[in-house]
């Protein structure tokens, strides 16, 4: 019986120690998982609606296009699909400057090595009235935000 | 020989099989306590808050954990907004939910300081790296920038909309008067017209009769004579004390008694406390231009009226 | 299959827990870990009574401060402008950093603490004579390392607390004639605490004195085999050389554990009786599991239960009122704030006098005093004898003297160093506002 129960404790006080340095192990990985980042959000404001022009706006610091009619937004990634550098808007396409992809309007390739069209990126209206972008979330082709009257 | 090489092994195992328990049960209390944060209710409650007022989307994309205003260009890392959730929904959430879900109250110059660019500390004080209330309105021990609450103002005879005028003069030192810091305006006008500059260096320029209060708010507070100071040890009354009434708080100064009102003393206090070494970038330096034309076209703002109007930025 | 499983098990771990007579003298040689362990020990080394294992105990918080401490470095930075930020990361932001910071903290005053018990127990117990002077050598050199590591790491934090107490602590190691200036600019990098001085002491943490105290640590333990095991062996082969002995007990002692037998047999080199003596696994390697789980679980207990400190951060135009260096040195600032003495017009300074040569000369007394000790050998091995009562006492009441110092330092020093009795009010700083 003494016996027994010895057992007994010492499968419970080794199953004891095991769970908790494997709960230690745990905890010590799940450090490694940052809880804030260091970086800019992906998903960050804009200006107002009404602070853009009508027409296609360049957004130096956060590479991407404001496209405005009348109430309609929509936002393109300005950064070309090929290998990672800002396009230019040339007044009725866009130009990769550094091995000459060129886009239509709406984003789509019309020649050059760029594989895909640019990116229509995620647009809302944040709760206090700025345009807000998420740039890890992808829009289909189209996509429009209208402001005023709620989303497309 | 064998009983003796087991009763070693008895009398510590009794002792392996304790401390196992022991370390089985610490380690659980300790995965326990680092998920039962301070935040995770009010997260909870936003999110619920959210589905109430019609905000459904917004309330299932939410991410619960910690949230941060990071801004490296002014040195915030402010995370307030992990339980101060509410802040950017004023035009939704009605002002008179519970803090700390209550929406940032509006006024005129918070469209002109948006929180991606200024974050929460810059204007109300207190630890931004802390996610629990203590440590981010309190702070630690010697933490020497507390939250500017309506309490803390009010030990200081001040409202804490007057009392935030003073960290508003971190930037705007240069104004010559700017609209919504009356108390701050009301210094500079003090400050010119007591010519302080005759006896004291400020800036690079002045007399050296008296000390240099370029930066007289970084001054260490144990380095002032209480003696003759009553009230709080603090360097607030100290000032409004020594500035209206000199002869008395340092009786062998060379500094006129000024005899100012109460309020003429402490708008002098804030403004001076508000000198401090501190540098940020040149966007962040307003035109001085511009406070002075805006001064000349006053908004129709409540607030625009001294020390009549209640407190419009919050209520705590 | 669970029969699989369980062979698999066993033979994975079979030298942890030894089956037979056979298999404990075997696991000594043929597992890494075990390798340092004599196939046995005299039962009186293992005596909670008579080590309180206190050397296991040091060296389970120096394992335990090695881990938390590698784990630190993921998120710790060593730069001025950013080592505050770190550690307010480590409080708030870092999943368990709160409690990894505490743990590497409390483990650390620990072992400055633990370590000067061992010291305490090796010398009450006359455990450094003959042979073992060495040792006692190579221990007063790991307490060193162990005060410098506490204090490296000490100022990485960069708050009020960190920048003075080191700032205290730098300016009496400059009193130190001739080479003190000298010895300040290599700590310092400079004649002001900065970004230099903080880089020097990161590195000395983390790596240099980390792997000095390790090796040390290693050349320490050699040095147990070498000398043949604890003290306490030595009183039992008095013990059994004073008993009567028919005839000369002899048996085979070699690496590989045989028992006794027919064959050639030499004498025991450790000279002890069968009886005196238990293998090494399980009986050593259970207990100094026993003590790490024991010591694991203090730390992490304080961990849970008290915060480190973090103060506002490092402003050198601010001197907090009062100062203090960290508690293991706030005897020595005791002594340099009372012992400056005017003698006409000649004055020798407390930092001088207090800081360096008493402490100096304590120092010195207590490395070479293997050699000085004049008590018959027969006194060693066990607490209290009659033969050492002299020094004994002379220890303790030294050791008490500076545990005074310290709880004055501590708990009874204001603004000003004035004397603040407890239930006394004191001043409090003023605030801003």
């Amino acid at each position: 019986m003494d016996n027994d129960r010895r057992r007994i404790l010492r499968f419970l006080g080794k199953g004891s120690v095991l769970a908790a340095f494997v709960a230690q192990l745990g905890a010590a990985g799940r450090a490694f998982f940052p809880n804030v980042l260091y970086e800019p959000p992906s998903r960050f404001k804009l200006k107002r609606p009404d602070d853009y022009p009508d027409g296609y706006t360049f957004d130096a610091a956060n590479r991407l296009f404001v496209i405005k009619q009348g109430p309609s937004f929509h936002v393109i990634s300005a950064i070309c699909t090929h290998l990672g550098c800002t396009v230019q808007w040339k007044d009725t396409e866009f130009d990769c400057p550094c091995h000459g992809s060129r886009f239509r309007p709406d984003g789509t390739v019309i020649s050059g090595p760029a594989p895909r069209p640019l990116e229509w990126l995620s647009t809302m209206l944040s709760p206090d009235g700025f345009l807000q972008v998420d740039s890890g979330i992808e829009v289909a082709r189209g996509f429009q935000l209208v402001v005023g009257k709620g989303k497309a | 020989m064998a009983e003796r090489k087991e009763s070693i092994e008895a009398r510590d195992f009794g002792w392996m099989v304790a401390m196992s328990f022991v370390f089985f049960a610490l380690v659980a209390y300790g995965l326990y306590r680092e998920f039962r944060t301070e935040w995770r209710p009010y997260q909870t409650q936003f999110v619920a808050l959210l589905g109430h007022y019609g905000h459904a989307d917004d309330a299932a994309s939410f991410h619960p954990g910690i949230h941060q205003i990071w801004n490296p260009k002014i040195g915030v890392t402010d995370r307030c907004i992990t339980c101060h959730l509410g802040y950017e929904w004023s035009s939704i959430l009605p002002a008179t939910i519970a803090e700390p879900l209550t929406p940032h109250s509006t006024n005129d110059w918070l469209a002109k300081h948006e929180f991606a660019k200024f974050g929460c500390t810059p204007c109300h004080g207190g630890d931004g790296w802390a996610v629990t209330a203590e440590g981010a309105h309190i702070g630690g021990k010697g933490w020497e920038d507390p939250l500017l609450s309506s309490a803390l103002a009010a030990s200081n005879g001040l409202t804490m909309n007057e009392m935030m005028q003073m960290r508003c003069n971190f930037c705007h030192r240069h104004d010559a008067a700017t609209p919504g810091m009356e108390m701050i305006n009301l210094g500079k006008q003090l400050y010119k017209k007591k010519k302080c500059v005759l006896c004291h260096v400020v800036e690079g320029r002045g007399g050296s009769t008296g000390p240099e209060l370029t930066y007289f708010g970084d001054k260490n507070p144990e380095l002032l004579n209480f003696a003759y100071v009553t009230g709080p040890r603090t360097m607030f009354n100290w000032n409004v004390q020594h500035v209206t009434h000199a002869g008395v708080v340092s009786p062998k100064t060379q500094m006129p008694d000024f005899n100012f009102e109460p309020q003429q003393a402490r708008a002098l206090t804030l403004l001076l406390l508000s000198w401090r070494r501190l540098s940020y970038p040149a966007e962040y330096i307003p035109d001085p231009d511009a406070a002075v034309a805006a001064m000349a076209t006053p908004s129709p703002s409540p607030a625009a009226t001294p020390s009549a109007a209640p407190s419009p930025v919050g209520a705590h | 299959m669970i029969d699989y499983l369980t062979r698999l098990w066993r033979k994975a771990s079979w030298s942890w827990s030894p089956e037979s007579d056979r298999e404990s003298s075997e696991a000594i040689v043929r597992n890494l870990w075990l390798h340092w362990f004599p196939a046995k020990v005299a039962r009186a080394s293992i005596d909670w009574s008579y080590s309180f294992w206190l050397g296991t105990a040091s060296a389970s918080l120096l394992l335990i401060l090695t881990v938390t401490g590698v784990m630190l470095m993921f998120f710790y930075v060593p730069s001025t402008e950013r080592a505050y930020g770190s550690i307010k990361d480590l409080e708030y932001a870092v999943s368990f950093g709160r409690l990894l910071r505490n743990q590497h903290r409390w483990a650390a005053e620990g072992m400055v603490a633990v370590v000067f018990l061992h010291m305490a127990r090796v010398f009450f117990t006359g455990a450094y004579r003959g042979s073992r002077a060495a040792n006692w050598v190579v221990g007063i050199v790991l307490f060193l390392a162990t005060l410098l590591l506490s204090f490296t790491g000490y100022l990485l934090p960069w708050d009020q607390l960190a920048f003075w107490a080191i700032t205290v602590g730098t300016s009496i190691a400059k009193q130190a004639p001739m080479v003190g200036p000298t010895i300040q600019m290599a700590l310092l990098g400079g004649h002001e605490i900065g970004q230099q001085t903080l880089l020097r002491f990161y590195v000395l943490h983390v790596f240099f004195l980390p792997a000095f105290i390790w090796i040390m640590f290693a050349y320490h333990m050699w040095r147990v085999r070498k000398d043949g095991g604890l003290a306490a062996v030595e009183r039992v082969r008095n013990e059994r050389a004073m008993a009567p002995k028919a005839t000369p007990t002899t048996k085979s002692y070699s690496l590989f554990g045989l028992t006794p037998g027919t064959s050639v047999q030499v004498m025991s080199s450790t000279g002890l009786e069968e009886q005196d003596q238990v293998f090494s696994s399980p009986n050593v390697t259970r207990r100094l599991a026993l003590v790490f789980l024991i010591v694991f679980n203090v730390t992490l207990v304080a961990a849970l239960l008290f915060d480190a400190p973090l103060e506002g951060i490092a402003n050198p135009a601010v001197t907090p009122n009062p100062a203090k260096a960290p508690w293991y040195f706030v005897w020595l600032q005791e002594l340099v704030a009372s012992t400056t003495v005017h003698l006409g017009p000649l004055v020798v300074s407390g930092a001088f006098l207090g800081g360096i040569l008493i402490p100096g000369f304590l120092l010195i007394i207590l490395t070479l005093w293997p050699w000085l000790d004049r008590t018959p050998l027969t006194s060693e091995g066990r607490w209290f004898p009659p033969a050492r009562k002299r020094q004994n006492a002379t220890f303790l009441a030294a050791t008490f003297a500076i545990v005074v110092l310290i709880i004055i330092g501590v708990y009874l020093r204001g603004p000003y160093w004035h004397i603040y009795w407890p239930g006394q009010p004191r001043p409090t700083a003023p605030r801003l506002y």
